[in-house]
């Protein structure tokens, strides 16, 4: 069974993979496998962006997401054609042909990622561009794979990949998806911690997050910085300790990541 | 030259489904920024481009070959090697919507109220950028043509054709290379007006660093030079790399997309990233381990003088390499502990200028101060902007006080990127024997780009410096240029201008007052060659239509910014859209109305050029034409010694009397003794580098550009114009699949899609600014529309509109494109200095009510009800008559 893996480590967010995708499906027929995708307003690759924390601890998490390829796939369960198929190699394809634009696998798709095309009045998707797979030629794995050049997605036999450590989007939806993610991202609370009598940015500070989902702990760096990574969503109360002093605050990263700006510590 | 074909699935001329048809591949680079670049595959089939793909180095090499041209080495433990598949700018992969583009000039286009003979009432010049366009044939137009050069010659001398060349739509080309193709026709009858292409994008180096360590790369750039060998050093030996203002994993894609490939090389040895920017870029926000200090815009000679008032303090720099390598330090060390001024500069002095806390300055000035450091810069806005000269200087200074040249301690820029030392140099370098373009020929009249509008408004400039970007020493800067040249030498006002690179009034300065110099009537005709409706056209008075890279065969390889250099000869991937020709075509078709053609092309065809340019070429030697041709693309092979040589000014930091610069020491110089005796009186750029807050037009200063003066109470922001992520210059603002893209624009209630402007929400609130509101960014130059873009990647009291969007007129000094450069100072960086100041300057944003937006809607009714495309923008159809 063919499988993705997005490292999401890697990614520099420049788009490669959507543009590419576009670069080979818009305009471009592949029948029998997918008529050609619209010019603008459907994505079967699509970089999701999440600008994260504040000035100055801001970071932007890039998320490529398309057809997850379900193993369980419900689009396949709600089509009333039979026209949506998942080939011996795991792919999910819609059959263009046979599709009759009911719209029914728009919305049974846990993930979005299915689009109706009003001119043609089809159901269109990623198809892992299964045209390439079977052609063999120019390359022999999907566009987005082919142009990501900072290797970020790979492609391959699921059994022959690396997939320790990696996470699924919304397993709870029980659906067997095969794109698996590295690096997903969870919050974090950053800051920056100096002396306000001295003005001076304080090294080696001990910064420590506690609550009932756990304790994290780092150090400030030279530039002051402390970044507390891959947290859960919850309350948590935060101690800064160095030289004697203390500070605490309460901060949440239930709703979101928390950059807290510069932290006197006096 | 035959299409390489691949191993079809299908066969030619029997049916078979669409995804088995047989397909044609070609191998080039496509770079919008005027290289060759990264290479890539372009597949064909019906005379159409079907897809855009990276390449693989061993499509037609085997291993053993590339062995000795694909570079590796190990640093640190951890192996770097050269990656095996190309990695273009993303801007190649979706270039087939260039080609198509709805926006694309198909045939030769005349403005509908303008007739030839230069008679005022039939120019109708007032109505450029307003009145519409029609369809001629190209005969016509080469007849019109040619009557206005000889008319406008015949009236107002040998050199009143002003030729505009390179930059615009400068691509990876080189037989069709833009740049002057016009200009090596006009010279064959009589001369013309060069327009000089000023050192855009590195001006406070080519007027500030010039004077403190020479010349530099290129012959005028003022980056350093030698630059070879550093990507391994850095690798060795830095431990810190700082990004002040220049966002690699945006600027690379002019070339490629091979410095992220470094950067990630570089971050997994551990080697520290800070980012210093007013806007948290897009390399800082992509990598977790950097660290982003935000700045005010044009304040960074306030934070290099507070960590160099630091180290002096602290001792932490290196005392030795001043008294060896260096001189003057002495006064700028007097200066910067306020022994002129009676000012320190200090951390506490510096943090309200710049916005940098005191203590972070501190922190950085101590990490700098301790570990080998390098300045990572590709083009940021800190050296573009008002005074440049002055933080271009302060940069030099600061790698001197470490040691530059040392291990580890490097200015790594642009041209820094060669890896393993390659002795012959493909890029369009040893094809050059088919380069048609004389952008850099000397002429008895020339104008610098950056005062063109003030020539046509005054008839007369004066200016320091010839200003070329490249082949110009630093004494060129003591000469004196006059236009118009002296009349006994053919001198003569300009009243004709001739475009192959129609963008100055959305890359260079003052862009308003530009579209005002357009509109003279003293312009009797205005002609540009382009492949977009776009920008410059929009005024002009004939279009010529251009191919695109794909449409051409050439001969084009890497050019620079690559992984590795390589050799390619390419046949064209598509036929040419519409009536489209090449700038050396065009050149030659005008040519012949005047018998000349034979000396431009010399009797020979496309192909004969190109073969001469194999034959004449170094890599001759390694390769037949045969192969060369079937293979498309070739590596020469590295100097299996690259590793041994010396890495950026090492020779000089070894032995600096034996190796010197080419400044009048030799050695680096804080203070400038030419600077001194040249401008004596010059307090704008003195001998050594100051902090300048510049002031009121009265009292001598050429900008009050900062918040400590006046017009900051009127205009409270700075803007800061980054190179665009979604566009290189002017190009590319087109493209569908970037449009929809989140960053690229931002959708206003009127589904105009707006250039998006960044602001921090503490700025937006104060002005009652909502994410998506359509906005008013303004100052003394006029108005243009942008889209609220609301972030926490902005400093507060600074805001960004990535520069180059494309212009769209409302009227006079009012635009809802977006193009940043139009509300740009039409001044200079300073009194001596004609470079441009095109970021850090000040501005006011406002949000647009409907109430203002539908005055305008009625006053010009017919600028809204242009045909417009969300998906695409401004378009053709909107311009010309009779287009469905």
């Amino acid at each position: 069974m063919k499988a993705f893996v997005i490292d999401l480590n890697k990614c520099v967010g420049c788009h490669d993979c959507q543009i590419g995708c576009k670069d080979e499906h818009c305009g471009n027929d592949w029948m029998p496998y997918a008529k050609p995708q619209p010019d603008t307003g459907q994505f079967w690759m699509k970089v999701h962006q999440y600008e994260r924390g504040a000035v100055p601890h801001v970071k932007v998490t890039y998320i490529p997401v398309m057809c997850q390829h379900c193993e369980n796939a419900p689009c396949k369960a709600a089509c009333p054609e039979n026209a949506i198929y998942q080939r011996d190699d795991g792919l999910v394809v819609i059959d263009p042909a046979k599709c009759n634009g009911c719209g029914d696998c728009i919305d049974a798709c846990s993930y979005g990622v299915i689009y109706f095309n009003k001119e043609l009045n089809i159901a269109q998707k990623c198809t892992g561009c299964a045209h390439l797979l079977d052609r063999k030629w120019p390359i022999e794995v999907p566009r987005c794979v082919d142009n990501c050049h900072v290797g970020a997605i790979q492609f391959g036999e699921e059994s022959e990949l690396d997939l320790t450590g990696t996470e699924t989007l919304h397993p709870e939806f029980g659906l067997k998806t095969r794109v698996y993610y590295r690096g997903l991202p969870k919050r974090f609370v950053a800051g920056t911690v100096y002396d306000p009598m001295i003005k001076e940015v304080v090294i080696g500070a001990t910064c420590t997050l506690s609550g009932e989902s756990g304790k994290f702990t780092a150090k400030t760096d030279n530039f002051g910085d402390f970044w507390l990574r891959d947290l859960p969503e919850a309350d948590f109360t935060l101690t800064i300790k160095a030289d004697g002093k203390t500070k605490t605050m309460e901060v949440s990263t239930k709703e979101k990541d928390i950059g807290l700006g510069d932290v006197p510590l006096a | 030259m035959p299409k390489m074909k691949n191993e079809t699935v299908g066969k030619p001329g029997k049916a078979v489904d669409p995804w088995q048809e047989p397909e044609t591949t070609i191998v080039r680079g496509i770079a919008s920024g005027g290289v060759g670049g990264e290479p890539a595959a372009l597949d064909s089939k019906n005379g159409k481009i079907v897809r855009i793909r990276p390449i693989r180095w061993d499509w037609k090499y085997d291993e053993n070959h590339l062995s000795t041209r694909l570079w590796k080495f190990t640093s640190r433990g951890k192996t770097f090697e050269c990656p095996p598949k190309s990695s273009p700018p993303y801007f190649t992969f979706a270039y087939k919507k260039r080609v198509y583009s709805k926006n694309r000039v198909k045939y030769p286009l005349k403005r509908v109220d303008w007739e030839p003979g230069g008679d005022p009432a039939k120019i109708n010049a007032q109505n450029r950028g307003k009145s519409k366009f029609k369809r001629i044939s190209w005969d016509e137009a080469a007849s019109i043509i040619a009557s206005e050069i000889k008319r406008v010659k015949e009236t107002y001398g040998p050199f009143a054709v002003l030729a505009v060349g390179e930059d615009g739509h400068c691509e990876s080309k080189n037989l069709h290379m833009t740049g002057g193709c016009h200009m090596s026709f006009l010279d064959k009858v009589g001369g013309y007006t060069r327009e000089t292409r000023t050192p855009d994008s590195v001006e406070g180096f080519y007027w500030g660093a010039k004077h403190v360590w020479g010349t530099g790369a290129n012959m005028g750039l003022a980056m350093t030079s030698p630059c070879e060998n550093i990507i391994k050093d850095v690798a060795d030996h830095t431990d810190m790399i700082v990004l002040q203002a220049g966002d690699w994993e945006t600027v690379q894609n002019f070339c490629g997309q091979f410095w992220s490939h470094v950067i990630r090389y570089y971050l997994d040895l551990g080697i520290k990233f800070v980012v210093i920017d007013p806007f948290c870029n897009y390399t800082a926000v992509a990598h977790d381990e950097m660290k982003w200090i935000p700045i005010l815009p044009n304040t960074d000679v306030a934070l290099d003088y507070a960590i160099i008032y630091t180290w002096i303090k602290e001792g932490t720099y290196d005392k030795e390499y001043i008294e060896t390598h260096t001189i003057g330090f002495d006064k700028v060390k007097a200066y910067v502990l306020g022994e002129e001024d009676g000012v320190p500069k200090s951390p506490a002095w510096a943090s309200p200028i710049c916005g940098v806390p005191e203590w972070t300055i501190k922190a950085l000035a101590r990490e700098w101060g301790s570990k080998k450091t390098s300045i990572g810069h590709f083009c940021g806005c800190h050296i573009r902007g008002p005074y440049s000269h002055e933080p271009g200087r302060t940069e030099a200074y600061k790698l001197a006080m470490q040691g530059m040249g040392g291990p580890g301690v490097h200015q790594i820029h642009l041209f820094s990127f060669n890896v393993a030392r390659q002795p012959i140099k493909p890029g369009y370098g040893p094809l050059l024997g088919a380069y048609k373009a004389t952008q850099f020929a000397p002429t008895v009249q020339a104008i610098p780009r950056t005062m063109v509008h003030h020539a046509i408004e005054k008839g007369h400039v004066e200016h320091y410096g010839s200003p070329q970007i490249i082949f110009a020493p630093a004494e060129d800067q003591w000469e004196k240029y006059v236009y118009p040249a002296p009349v006994e030498e053919g001198g003569g006002e300009i009243h004709m201008m001739w475009s192959e690179k129609p963008c100055n009034m959305g890359c260079w300065n003052g862009g308003f007052k530009f579209q005002e110099a357009m509109r003279s009537p003293k312009m009797e005709c205005i002609i540009t060659n382009h492949q977009w409706l776009e920008n410059d056209s929009l005024f002009a008075d004939l279009v010529l239509p251009v191919t695109c890279v794909a449409e051409e065969a050439d001969a084009v390889g890497s050019g620079f910014g690559v992984s590795v250099n390589w050799a390619g000869i390419q046949d064209k991937a598509c036929e040419p859209v519409g009536e489209s020709m090449s700038d050396y075509q065009i050149a030659v078709r005008i040519a012949k109305e005047f018998g000349v053609e034979d000396q431009l092309s010399q009797g020979m065809s496309d192909d004969e050029w190109l073969k001469y340019a194999f034959d004449t070429s170094p890599i001759a030697n390694d390769i037949s034409w045969e192969e060369f041709s079937e293979k498309g693309y070739y590596i020469p092979e590295f100097d299996p010694d690259w590793e041994k040589g010396p890495s950026g000014l090492r020779e000089f930091y070894d032995d600096p009397e034996e190796n010197p610069l080419d400044t009048p020491s030799g050695k680096i110089e804080f203070y400038s003794e030419a600077l001194a005796e040249n401008f004596p009186d010059d307090k704008e750029r003195g001998p050594i580098a100051k902090w300048i807050v510049g002031g009121s037009e009265s009292e001598g200063w050429t900008h009050d550009e900062t918040l400590w003066g006046e017009k900051a109470k009127k205009y409270p922001l700075l803007l800061v114009a980054n190179p665009g992520r979604w566009r290189v210059h002017v190009q590319s603002d087109d493209i569908t699949w970037f449009r929809e893209i989140q960053t690229c624009k931002v959708k206003g209630y009127d589904g105009y899609l707006y250039e998006p402007m960044w602001i921090h929400p503490v700025d937006a609130d104060k002005r009652g600014i909502k994410h998506g509101d359509i906005v008013k960014l303004f100052n003394n130059e006029g108005i243009v529309l942008v889209g609220a873009y609301v972030t926490q990647r902005m400093l507060p009291g600074s805001i960004m509109v990535n520069k180059g969007a494309r212009v769209d007129p409302i009227t006079d000094r009012i635009d809802r494109g977006g193009s940043t450069n139009l509300i740009t100072t039409p001044k200079p960086i300073s009194k001596n200095c004609w470079g441009f100041a095109v970021t850090g300057f000040l501005v006011e944003a406002e949000k647009l009510s409907p109430a203002e937006m539908d005055e305008w809607k009625k006053k010009y009714p017919e600028v809204f009800a242009r045909d417009y495309d969300p998906a695409s923008g401004s378009r053709y159809s909107g311009w010309v008559e009779g287009v469905e």
